[in-house]
């Protein structure tokens, strides 16, 4: 059994003290690798600066939970993630409809119907502007807009997407597959002014 | 009632894409689309668009928004 002296006690608080600065400084590197994350799980710029701050205020305060050699970015988002869903579900309730979905050819089609077949069909997606595609991924409801962020543009693993969002693994492949038609939908309405149902 | 090989070929094509088919819907898929330039054209968009949308998507961080966070640190004894 060890005694606790003075020395015992000002070596563990120095401990403790690296460690909470070597915590630190790995999260605020990571911070551009999950703002780009944070920015299009919050509806707008602003939100996201003040979602940024909320998160990482309470990992800083947090920062024992988390288990040295984890997913530090994954941990990071989970956070970030719960606090924009208790934000999100105040604000915007779950529609009582699902969204109407078309299949996965609807986007394309609906670029060369309107511009006609194009020369080099690599060049297609080009007719899409960055400011679509911005818009476009804020239109998706919450609950596919999550997935479809963490996955396709934060590069998270099906397991560390359902681990952060708390869901099993098979729904978050289904919210995947049709937030992304979703997703493709939005664009053709960002695009070319597509209607649902059409 | 014989099942339209473009309409499966869309079914399967996030899962293609995500390498989430078995490898004898993988060989079936690639049979079709090495016959149908009509899904091997919409494919190939989906590869693109899926690179296009993570690149317009990629925000930097506003550089003040940095600061605040670092200020948001523990300050040291």
């Amino acid at each position: 059994m060890s005694e606790i002296t003075p020395e015992t006690d000002a070596r563990r608080l120095a401990t403790e003290s690296r460690d909470r600065v070597r915590f630190e400084e790995e999260a605020l590197e990571l911070s551009d690798q999950v703002y780009r994350v944070a920015r299009h799980l919050a509806g707008s710029r602003e939100e996201a600066e003040d979602l940024m701050q909320e998160a990482y205020a309470r990992a800083f305060r947090s920062w024992r939970s988390f288990t040295p050699g984890t997913n530090l970015r994954a941990w990071l988002l989970r956070i970030l993630t719960n606090l924009n869903i208790d934000r999100g579900r105040k604000k915007q309730r779950t529609p009582d409809t699902q969204p109407l979905e078309e299949g996965d050819y609807f986007l394309y089609n609906k670029l060369e119907e309107s511009n006609g077949p194009a020369q080099d069909e690599e060049r297609v997606v080009e007719r899409l502007s960055q400011d679509d595609v911005v818009s476009a991924l804020s239109a998706v409801p919450h609950d596919f807009r999550d997935v479809v962020v963490l996955v396709d543009i934060g590069d998270f693993t099906y397991a560390d997407a359902a681990q952060i969002l708390d869901i099993p693994i098979g729904t978050v492949m289904s919210r995947l597959h049709r937030g992304r038609r979703i997703l493709k939908r939005e664009l053709a309405e960002e695009a070319v002014g597509a209607t649902d149902g059409r | 009632m014989a099942v339209d090989p473009c309409a499966k070929c869309e079914e399967v094509l996030q899962p293609y894409l995500d390498r989430e088919l078995s490898d004898a819907e993988m060989m079936e898929a690639e049979a079709h689309l090495e016959l149908c330039s009509y899904c091997r054209k919409r494919y190939r968009f989906e590869v693109n668009l899926r690179r296009y949308v993570r690149q317009a998507a990629a925000e930097e961080m506003p550089p003040q928004l940095k600061e605040k966070l670092s200020a948001l640190r523990t300050p040291l004894l």
